[in-house]
């Protein structure tokens, strides 16, 4: 489904991906993680298309159409997602409208009619409950005023009304006491239906006990330098990003040998 | 002097009412004063001899009606080309609310004492309402009286009219008050409108100027302020824009603690132009005042902004903020922005900021990862960026019909 080639991006001129490869079938989900400067936010701006991410070289598709040639609102209603880290609060735009708005463009492109009002508030209102926000949410500012736990549980909204194909959740457990991340990770769940995949990014394996992946990879300098299965993120935890540096260091050895 | 000075001055001279000594006092002043220009610095950028080209006459159209604002039950006070319509106007009053027109004179010495006594006299036009106001209404609320129905005062206008009308109100302690001016109609008239609020003691006012007259209008006025200790005042003023629309605010902290808010909206297009200046008197201590002004300023239109803050030598531990933001839609669109801060107190936290503001990068992406296109995102955050004024309005009745008004004008905006 998304399939990323040798991709190098920079930010202010700063090469932060350094060629990275990954490869994510449909149904599938996969953890990336890795220690702070890895590039993981990098990697989710540089696929979503947020200004001052340059991509220098490398390619990346969804279903087969290369999503770095897109403008963002296209890669969006080419089905991909991304659950924002830190949410931007937007005062005077209610999040019903914004949400309406964005299923209408995401429906157009797919060539289905937009919803009706009450259609929507139906569909709106089963999405709030599923991911447990009060109602008077879908009135309120988009993100306005809403706390950390509130923001990334409406990002999770977001994803549940817009069906994407590729979702990435970058950070979507930071902050979050256990009952929010339970919240959070059940909305994901809910997603999970054989066909649609996910790239979770995360630091901590916690987020991992609640979505259970199929492959973890280990982010450091720009590159994917492990890959393996749910047990790689058991690992990780136990011994921390240190180990990275004797891995180097080995790889080295290797390298010169 | 100016031919249409010196006509009104003529014509003030043969008013006689029972609040004659008061506009005598005007009256003298404005003799010895000139004919504002673009050199007076208060209308520097604001051209008014249009009221000098045309004419006017107090003739009335009665036909004219002022739109009603849906879900809001209020108490109504209609004035027609500045005559008072009985008919369409509320008469009974709950209790504590004492409503009497300006023309019957009959009340009280409260009311000779506080005509002009807020308004400050450096308003030019403010003068000439001084001497030419005979209709209007005086309110006052009782001590301690909550009224919970908003006080809707509407003003409409007919081609050709000229009108001055005057507002008096005083909250008495610990009450409570909502009061809506509604200002409307497009054609070619002149009108003057000042209102005087006198806001006793932990008294709370609410209170909306909705500056709705457009076109070819010219409309000047002002509401003026003054708060005594821990009253709270919150201020919506809604500006249109016309040929010519000037409103001068004045809010006056005369005692400690109190609070006052003023939140403004500008939305122009065409040739409007709107200006308000308005002015935060920190006359003493401990006061915490802010205002937020937004304008959204399309094709030839004219924003003005004066906003000045004076914190007087005494008037310690003061809060005082500012903001001005404005969104310019096109390149012959003007915004002429000025803050005057006067601060003589030492210990005083004023915070004042001027932005002309470009679209958000931040929010612009977040909607456009949804699946919004950048036109359609940029109509949202740039309606929005007025609807958070709207937002926090606290009557929901005039925000839900504020609020398809102005977005019908930002889209016919967006056309051009």
């Amino acid at each position: 489904m998304l399939k990323i080639n040798d991709l190098h991006a920079s930010v202010a001129d700063n090469e932060i991906i350094k060629g990275l490869s990954l490869d994510i079938k449909a149904g599938e989900v996969h953890a990336i993680m890795g220690p702070n400067g890895a590039g993981k936010s990098t990697l989710s701006y540089a696929l979503t298309g947020r200004e001052g991410y340059d991509v220098a070289s490398g390619s990346a598709t969804l279903d087969g159409a290369e999503l770095l040639d897109m403008e963002v609102e296209d890669r969006a209603t080419a089905g991909l997602f991304l659950a924002f880290q830190y949410p931007v609060e937007i005062p005077g735009v209610s999040n019903m409208e914004f949400l309406k708005v964005s299923v209408d463009s995401q429906r157009k492109a797919r060539n289905l009619e937009s919803y009706s009002s009450s259609e929507f508030l139906k569909v709106a209102k089963a999405a709030c409950k599923q991911v447990n926000l009060p109602l008077s949410f879908l009135k309120r500012g988009v993100n306005e005023g809403f706390s950390g736990g509130e923001k990334k549980r409406n990002e999770i909204m977001q994803m549940i009304l817009l069906q994407p194909k590729l979702s990435i959740l970058d950070e979507s457990d930071s902050g979050l006491d256990i009952d929010a991340l339970k919240i959070v990770a059940d909305g994901i769940n809910s997603q999970r239906d054989g066909q649609r995949s996910f790239l979770v990014i995360t630091h901590y394996q916690r987020l991992l006990d609640y979505i259970k992946p199929d492959f973890v990879h280990v982010l450091a300098d720009g590159k994917i330098v492990k890959s393996g299965g749910p047990e790689l993120a058991l690992e990780l935890e136990a011994e921390g990003y240190a180990w990275l540096e004797s891995y180097d260091r080995n790889a080295e050895q290797e390298a010169n040998a | 002097m100016s031919s249409w000075l010196a006509n009104t001055i003529s014509e003030a001279e043969q008013v006689n009412d029972w609040l004659s000594p008061k506009r005598a006092e005007s009256l003298a002043l404005l003799k010895n004063t000139p004919w504002p220009n673009r050199k007076t610095e208060a209308w520097r950028y604001t051209p008014i001899n249009v009221i000098e080209r045309a004419r006017f006459s107090a003739a009335n159209d009665t036909t004219v009606q002022a739109a009603a604002i849906e879900n809001l039950d209020s108490i109504d006070l209609v004035f027609v080309d500045g005559i008072f319509d009985a008919q369409a106007s509320t008469d009974n009053f709950p209790e504590g609310l004492c409503i009497t027109q300006l023309s019957e004179g009959k009340n009280c010495d409260w009311a000779l004492d506080s005509f002009k006594k807020t308004k400050p006299n450096k308003h030019f036009f403010g003068l000439i309402n001084d001497t030419l106001a005979t209709s209007g209404c005086i309110i006052d609320v009782a001590a301690a009286a909550k009224i919970e129905k908003p006080i809707r005062i509407v003003q409409s206008f007919s081609a050709g009219s000229q009108s001055h009308t005057r507002i008096l109100v005083r909250v008495g302690p610990s009450a409570k008050l909502c009061v809506v001016e509604q200002l409307q109609g497009d054609e070619l008239c002149f009108n003057t409108s000042f209102a005087e609020y006198d806001i006793g003691e932990a008294a709370t006012l609410e209170h909306y100027r909705l500056a709705m007259q457009c076109q070819a209008a010219i409309s000047i006025g002002g509401s003026h302020f003054s708060l005594a200790q821990s009253a709270q005042l919150t201020s919506n003023l809604i500006g249109f824009g016309s040929q010519l629309s000037r409103v001068d605010m004045d809010i006056i902290h005369a005692g400690e603690k109190a609070i006052s808010k003023l939140n403004v909206i500008y939305l122009l297009d065409g040739r409007e132009l709107f200006d308000l200046h308005s002015s935060f008197e920190h006359t003493v201590a401990h006061g915490t005042s802010d205002q937020n002004i937004r304008c959204i300023v399309a094709d030839h239109a004219n924003a003005v902004f004066n906003g000045r803050i004076h914190i007087h030598r005494d008037a310690q531990k003061i809060l005082a903020s500012m903001n001005n933001r404005n969104l310019l839609m096109s390149d012959d669109a003007q915004v002429n922005t000025k803050p005057e801060l006067e601060i003589y107190a030492d210990d005083v936290r004023c915070a004042h900021g001027v932005t002309i503001a470009e679209i958000d990068e931040e929010a612009m992406f977040y909607l456009q990862s949804r699946g919004i296109s950048r036109s359609d995102a940029q109509v949202m955050l740039s309606f929005g960026f007025i609807n958070e004024l709207v937002d926090q309005m606290p009557n929901i009745a005039i925000a839900d019909w504020l609020r398809p008004q102005l977005r019908n004008r930002f889209a016919n905006m967006e056309i051009r």
